[in-house]
């Protein structure tokens, strides 16, 4: 079991966003978390990575409880995470801002002598993430200057350039070109072997392609969780979703 | 923070310039004009080292003067009262500074921007309140008589105007080596990622703190060799050195000569230092022509001189 969800309860306020919400991922493993806007999802995720603390419940990773983790803590034990907006190091280039990633991968992000781009073994293993995120032409381009369907892919690369055991993708195709789309569906497919994932996609299509098993969200409330043939023919999802 | 000039084969070949330059005014000069290079070369190491945490880490400091002045007193109290040699007084110096900066730094790297420069101001003021009315420290008066270090065993005189002038461009070359490798290195490249998005750099797993901490305490230490440097030019301290001014003097030159590039901070040192001296003989109000510029390179030239050389040197095609 990657990650483990027990009860939790979130509130901002008077503004209950999360409520007694129970996920298990298990190792390897795809799930997607849907639902309509102001669902809670992003504040799932949230909490899942450290940015907010949960007010009750338990978030358990690889059997032990990480409540008291913040992101950098959950980071470095394989938490990793793309952003619903890119969260690019705007001014360096591709192969940088991998190289920076996997410095940590390597534990050399210490290194006080040796110019990070002439350690060869991050290099390689950089150029290689690129290509796997179908960069490999744009290793010198300072990523401020990539398209929106590219920093999306470098987005991706970042989170794992960081060797993470869990992956956490917020909407990973937003704002994509149906090329583009196909593309990164093809890579997480690729990645899914790797990694435990879940992800946050509003595309159902997306959703349907890649999720082992799909939890529904609605006002802070899990309402439903099954397979993606469960879901599609769930009248309840349809009707609170996907508003058929 | 807007983004900082990152330039290593253009950092380089400015830093060979300036060395060049500085060397050739040391061997051809006279004594004032050798007083003079040691001066600019001691404000460089300065400039250096508010740029680094400037530049890298985000972190602008208006109390780094106490740096300057801890490395400063330091050398005077160890060599006059302790009797150790000044030369090793400055290692000893450079040792303390970075120690109270980590303690420090512990503290307050994580501020942000108004926040980090408040209590830099704040920590600075203190500190030079307190060199004001410290009887062990002289006071107002300050401490005379500072030797500087004996090199004899290696048949150098440092006594001399224009040996203690190379002396500081030793250690100029040494601390350009230091802060270059270090921007390239791994910790360089966090505290740069840092700056540009420091929530990510969370989401990778950086140690954000702890790699400011080192920055802000390097930065300390390169700031208290300078202080060491100057006692041993001048062979005085006086509480002046420690006032928030001379922090805000160093930030206009790091903004004159570009943030971000090091060799920028030599460039900006040695042009406003240069400014200060020739306008304040010829003119009382030499420093509203000082702040006059000032204002015409922040709004016109916001990479300063290092991005006006990097753009004369794409214009001719380099």
């Amino acid at each position: 079991m990657a990650l483990k969800l027990t009860n939790l309860y979130k509130s901002f306020g008077s503004i209950r966003v999360l409520e007694d919400i129970n996920i298990i991922s298990n190792k390897k493993e795809c799930i997607a978390i849907i639902g309509p806007n102001g669902a809670g999802k992003s504040t799932l995720f949230k909490v899942i990575s450290g940015i907010v603390k949960q007010d009750i419940g338990n978030v358990e990773f690889n059997n032990k409880n990480i409540n008291e983790l913040n992101v950098e803590k959950r980071a470095r034990l394989g938490i990793s995470q793309s952003f619903q907006k890119n969260s690019l190091f705007l001014e360096m280039t591709v192969k940088e801002s991998l190289m920076l990633a996997c410095s940590h991968k390597y534990k050399t992000s210490f290194n006080l002598i040796k110019p990070l781009i002439k350690n060869n073994f991050i290099s390689d293993d950089a150029i290689m993430i690129a290509k796997d995120i179908g960069l490999e032409n744009y290793l010198d381009v300072q990523s401020e200057f990539l398209s929106y369907g590219l920093q999306r892919q470098l987005e991706l690369g970042i989170a794992i350039a960081c060797n993470p055991k869990l992956l956490l993708l917020d909407e990973p195709t937003a704002g994509m070109s149906p090329a583009e789309t196909k593309d990164i569906i093809t890579l997480i497919r690729k990645l899914s072997k790797d990694y435990s994932i879940i992800i946050v996609e509003h595309d159902m299509e997306v959703i349907y392609n890649l999720a082992d098993k799909i939890y529904v969200l609605d006002r802070g409330k899990l309402i439903f969780e099954g397979s993606p043939n469960a879901v599609k023919n769930s009248k309840l999802v349809q009707k609170v979703y996907l508003g058929i | 923070m807007r983004a900082v000039n990152y330039n290593p084969k253009l950092r380089f070949q400015i830093m060979i310039i300036l060395i060049l330059l500085s060397i050739i005014f040391n061997i051809f000069g006279g004594y004032f004009t050798r007083f003079f290079v040691a001066e600019i070369i001691i404000l460089s190491i300065f400039a250096i080292s508010l740029d680094f945490i400037a530049s890298r880490g985000g972190m602008v400091s208006l109390g780094h003067a106490m740096f300057l002045g801890i490395g400063a007193y330091a050398t005077a109290i160890l060599s006059i009262n302790y009797g150790i040699p000044p030369f090793y007084a400055t290692f000893f110096s450079i040792l303390i500074g970075l120690f109270i900066a980590l303690l420090i730094g512990y503290f307050i790297v994580l501020l942000d921007g108004i926040f980090f420069i408040m209590v830099t101001l704040a920590l600075g003021e203190m500190f030079h309140a307190w060199v004001f009315t410290s009887e062990l420290l002289g006071g107002s008066d300050g401490i005379t008589g500072i030797m500087r270090p004996d090199l004899s065993f290696l048949k150098i005189d440092l006594n001399t105007p224009i040996i203690f002038s190379f002396y500081t461009i030793f250690w100029l070359i040494i601390v350009y080596n230091l802060i270059s490798r270090i921007t390239d290195a791994p910790l360089g490249r966090n505290l740069d990622a840092i700056r540009q998005n420091s929530e990510r750099v969370s989401a990778i797993g950086g140690y954000k703190k702890t790699y400011k901490a080192i920055a802000f305490s390097i930065s300390a230490g390169i700031a208290s060799l300078a202080g060491s440097l100057y006692v041993q030019l001048n062979g005085f301290i006086s509480p002046e050195l420690t006032h928030w001014t001379v922090s805000g003097e160093g930030l206009i030159m790091i903004i004159v000569g570009g943030i971000g590039s090091i060799s920028g901070a030599i460039l900006g040192a040695s042009v406003v230092h240069i400014i200060q001296h020739e306008l304040s003989n010829i003119i009382n109000w030499w420093m509203l022509v000082i702040g006059f510029g000032f204002i015409l390179v922040v709004l016109f030239m916001k990479d300063g001189l290092w991005g006006l050389i990097e753009s004369i040197k794409k214009k001719l095609g380099y």
